[in-house]
């Protein structure tokens, strides 16, 4: 890498152990405490599977010339992996082939990123909390399982969440569901304000009602809480790009300290107006923070006897495109895996860590349904951020005791997600209906702009037969074990999905929308049949379970504090931890849930 | 930009010769963003990145000190205007102190420029009329309102000072409450304008005026004892200064010495603009054309300054999608050789168009 700086190194020293916290992942988990814990004055090391190539201004620049250089622009683009720390793309589902080993009888279609930074690097932004219901579905509808902890429990940490990652929202605006606010507090940035396409569907949609489990619904078009800069609050000072270089000014900074609608969040901001975990990073303590990026955790090591952990065993790499490594071990008074919720399981597994505990199971997402059409005026497709808001008031009810809730984004993108246009509009109208010259561009200008793309996110439930095992037949190039994945779409979601199709529909007669949704037109997604019925899912890239909490140590791998039931040196953080995700996609639970477990490491450590 | 602070000027308190003083500061800073916007809209596109950087994060501090004049101008009672042929910016454009600004690609001699702006006290090559640059591209100078007020040549340190004594003698003789009676509300705050360096101040008394004032002239070379200003930043004059030598300063280094990496200058990399084109220099209709859209939304642009300078401070969101537009409209000029065949580029003219 070029210009390594601060506290990102060489990992030259290798077996210092004077480190009070080793951290395995510099994702939003792994950054976030590093952050709390180096400022507290805990001597932190990371070790981060990837390159850390997006940490410098010129290392995120090739990032994004990847990106404009690439064929295809998927999530994954910008992002190639190292030979020694693969990860999954989206289509790998398309070709067969890939870093997952897939037993069926789905396909799991989400992915992740494993450089410095992780999956942050090329998420949405979108983040919203989980509802009060989403903790309690046994209680309240028969379904799932009880986090054992409670909205309550984690509400101070997601206001804290929501200033350290820097979300734009109102308060007053995402004030439903059973979500609540204390008096006075805001979020850190004004809500963004909606895109064209929001403002047209919102005046079209807003106040109509439907009917889910005998239950009515009032409809909104509600924009998202995004952690995307906007304008400050109370002297909050949006973060802009990250540059970190050992020499010179770090003038890049500032870039990015206010979204610019440039369209391209995923897969990549090009000017870091949207949050990325390194940002958080770049504020730890940089005297107590040693950062060892191209190191992949290979092999957890635990006392046999008391189950305390005693070091990570790591492989190191100095060249991304070879899988020649060197061996260390790095040793602490304390472990937290924050590899993401594969990678977790992955590690847990391949050390024989927590064997009595349902190491793997649970995985879930949100199988995802694309629904599509065109507007009957112009809603300015192909401008803003990707998606600045959705239609999320079906997000609890009742009706979950009989089928997913779920939710719709609004993309402001046109059909890009769905059809590829802007691109294959034009090759349609060439080459099927014979256009060119004027005619052609008439014909553009009277459709692209009103293109109506909707995501529609389904919940799904934790199953013990949704896994990630290992099989020493499959093995990444270093010599790892490559996740082995056994997935099935039941028929809650299904349902939901069912229930979802049936509102969408409504939703685009009520606003005039001609419904254009072609099953053939992704027809390498994977289909499900429910009743009769044929949906093509994708993932969302929202991946949980793997190393469920729970309130006791049957039938759960860490409490309620990520704390390893097996092993109490040990933390296991992230999306991983989920017994149950609702619909909100899962990074500002992630980082409400980290911020907690950095409290309680700092109580005990500092002790 | 800015310079140092010279002998004090003593004047009898005159409220309008502050105010007048204050537009002509607005019109000064306004003056400079042309000047870099240029510079920085001529690098050829995947070239000279760090160079476009540290010309970026000078002009985005010129903006801001723009807004710092206005809004102590408007503290004061007074009216900022940016718009109008009376208000906006021509070029070849004289400052008070004889430095004049031309509109130029990206040069060496335009790094010379850029460093006599920043710091006039030092001796700088800048470019005389005869210079191959600009011979024949210098009809007329256009004399900067700071220029024509302050009578004789004086430095732009001085020009401040004289602002900054006036406000304290002014709040001394009419007390502050009354000489700062303008509408709170008319302040531009860090909610609508954003600078990596610095945010903006509400100017609403004697201490958040000469805050505001020096922040405008510590950005500019850094505090006088340092390259550097309060917040750590580099200042202007250094921050070019390594443009000159191609080597980035390192905290260690002295001033005029810097031993960093390269920045990676290239003035190969560059679109060859005529100096100071005028849209009359454009004969072809095609080419009128391009350049009377830049001309239109730079009008825009300073309409919805003025506005936001004027109680509406929400009229510069809609500024920052118009500065793209405004690098996009540039460089389709910027990208064409004129038809004249000496193989220089068109460019943008920054003349305001009433009909916009």
């Amino acid at each position: 890498m070029t210009g390594a700086s601060g506290a990102v190194d060489d990992g030259s020293a290798m077996d210092d152990t004077s480190y009070d916290v080793a951290i395995v992942g510099a994702g939003i988990s792994g950054a976030l405490i590093a952050n709390r814990l180096t400022n507290a004055g805990l001597r932190v090391l990371v070790l981060e599977a990837g390159p850390a190539t997006a940490w410098t201004f010129d290392g995120y620049a090739a990032h994004l010339d990847h990106f404009y250089e690439a064929d295809g622009k998927g999530p994954e683009s910008a992002w190639p992996p190292a030979a020694g720390a693969p990860q999954p793309d989206t289509a790998d589902l398309r070709s067969g082939g890939g870093y997952f080993v897939q037993q069926g009888p789905d396909s799991y279609g989400s992915s992740y990123t494993r450089l410095l930074g992780g999956s942050t690097l090329h998420w949405l932004g979108v983040c919203l909390r989980m509802l009060p219901e989403d903790f309690e579905l046994r209680s309240r509808y028969g379904v799932g399982r009880d986090w054992p902890l409670g909205y309550a429990d984690l509400e101070p940490y997601y206001r804290e969440a929501e200033w350290e990652v820097g979300v734009s929202a109102d308060a007053a605006d995402q004030s439903h569901l059973g979500i609540e606010f204390p008096d006075g507090y805001d979020y850190p940035m004004h809500a963004l304000p909606p895109s064209y396409s929001d403002q047209v569907l919102g005046a079209a949609v807003d106040g109509m009602t439907v009917t889910l489990g005998g239950q009515p619904f009032a409809l909104r078009v509600r924009g998202y809480p995004a952690a995307r800069n906007s304008m400050p609050r109370d002297g909050y000072q949006p973060v802009g790009a990250v540059d970190e270089r050992g020499e010179g000014q770090a003038l890049a900074r500032d870039l990015g300290q206010r979204c610019q609608g440039n369209t391209s969040c995923t897969p990549i901001c090009p000017v870091q107006a949207k949050y990325n975990a390194q940002k958080s990073l770049a504020k730890a303590d940089r005297r107590n923070l040693r950062v060892i990026p191209q190191a992949v955790a290979a092999r957890v090591l635990a006392d046999p006897v008391s189950g305390q952990v005693t070091g990570v065993e790591y492989q190191r790499y100095a060249n991304p495109d070879s899988p020649r490594h060197t061996r260390a071990v790095a040793r602490a008074r304390c472990y937290v895996l924050a590899a993401h919720a594969v990678e977790n399981a992955k590690l847990m597994l391949a050390s024989g860590l927590g064997a009595d505990s349902p190491v793997g199971e649970g995985l879930m997402d949100h199988p995802a349904l694309y629904a599509w059409g065109l507007s009957p005026a112009p809603v300015g497709a192909y401008r803003g951020p990707l998606s600045t808001a959705g239609i999320d008031d079906l997000r609890g009810g009742a009706f979950r005791a009989s089928h997913a809730a779920f939710r719709f984004d609004i993309g402001n993108d046109g059909w890009r997600a769905t059809t590829g246009a802007p691109d294959t509009s034009v090759a349609a109208a060439v080459a099927s209906l014979g256009m060119f010259g004027t005619r052609l561009r008439r014909h553009l200008e009277a459709t692209l702009p009103r293109q109506v793309r909707f995501s529609v996110a389904v919940e799904q439930l934790p199953s013990p037969n949704n896994k990630v095992t290992i099989d020493p037949r499959y093995v990444d190039p270093l010599g790892n074990p490559r996740p082995v994945i056994s997935y099935h779409v039941d028929d809650y979601p299904r349902a939901g999905m069912a229930a979802a199709t049936d509102v969408y529909q409504r939703v685009f007669a009520q606003a005039g929308i001609e419904d254009r949704t072609d099953s053939g037109e992704g027809a390498w997604f994977p289909s499900l049949a429910y009743d009769g019925r044929v949906f093509h899912y994708h993932g969302m890239g929202h991946f949980a379970g793997t190393h469920t909490m729970g309130s006791s140590a049957a039938g759960s791998v860490v409490d309620a504090d990520q704390r390893c039931w097996a092993h109490r040196n040990l933390f296991v953080v992230g999306s991983g931890s989920f017994p149950t995700m609702g619909t909100s996609n899962p990074t500002l639970t992630m980082a409400a849930l980290s911020l907690r477990t950095a409290d309680r490491m700092i109580k005990e450590l500092t002790r | 930009m800015n310079a140092t602070r010279p002998a004090e000027v003593k004047r009898p308190v005159n409220v309008k010769r502050l105010q007048d003083l204050l537009q002509a500061a607005v019109e000064l800073e306004l003056a400079t963003i042309p000047f870099y916007l240029c510079a920085l809209y001529s690098l050829r596109p995947g070239s000279n990145d760090e160079t476009g950087l540290i010309i970026r994060s000078v002009v985005v501090e010129e903006m801001l000190h723009m807004v710092l004049a206005a809004n102590v101008l408007n503290a004061i009672g007074g009216e900022p205007r940016v718009i109008g042929a009376a208000h906006v910016p021509r070029y070849p454009h004289e400052l008070p102190d004889g430095t004049v600004l031309d509109l130029l690609p990206f040069c060496p001699e335009g790094v010379e420029e850029f460093l006599k702006v920043e710091n006039p006290q030092y001796p700088h090559k800048a470019l005389d009329p005869g210079h191959p640059m600009v011979a024949g591209r210098r009809p007329k100078r256009h004399l900067a309102r700071a220029a024509s007020l302050m009578g004789a040549p004086t430095t732009i340190g001085a020009f401040y000072a004289e602002i900054t004594d006036g406000l304290k003698g002014a709040a001394a003789a009419l007390g502050e409450r009354a000489l700062f009676r303008g509408d709170p509300a008319r302040q531009v705050t860090s909610e609508y304008y954003y600078a990596g360096g610095g945010s903006p101040l509400p100017v609403t008394d004697l201490a958040s005026a000469t805050g505001a004032l020096t922040e405008i002239v510590d950005q500019g070379e850094g505090d006088l004892a340092s390259m550097y200003d309060e917040d750590g930043d580099l200042g202007h004059y250094y921050r070019f200064n390594q443009l000159k030598y191609d080597r980035t300063y390192l905290p260690s280094d002295d001033a005029g010495a810097p031993t960093g990496p390269q920045v990676g200058v290239d003035f190969g990399a560059v679109y060859p603009m005529i100096a100071n084109p005028r849209a009359d220099d454009y004969a072809d209709p095609e080419l009128r054309a391009a350049s009377d859209a830049v001309n239109r939304t730079w009008s825009r642009l300073l309409s919805d300054i003025e506005a936001a300078f004027n109680g509406r401070p929400e009229a510069l969101l809609p500024a920052v999608p118009a500065m793209f537009k405004l690098r996009d409209q540039a460089l389709v000029l910027l990208a064409n050789p004129l038809p004249r065949g000496d193989g220089r580029h068109a460019g943008p003219t920054f003349e305001w168009m009433a009909d916009h």
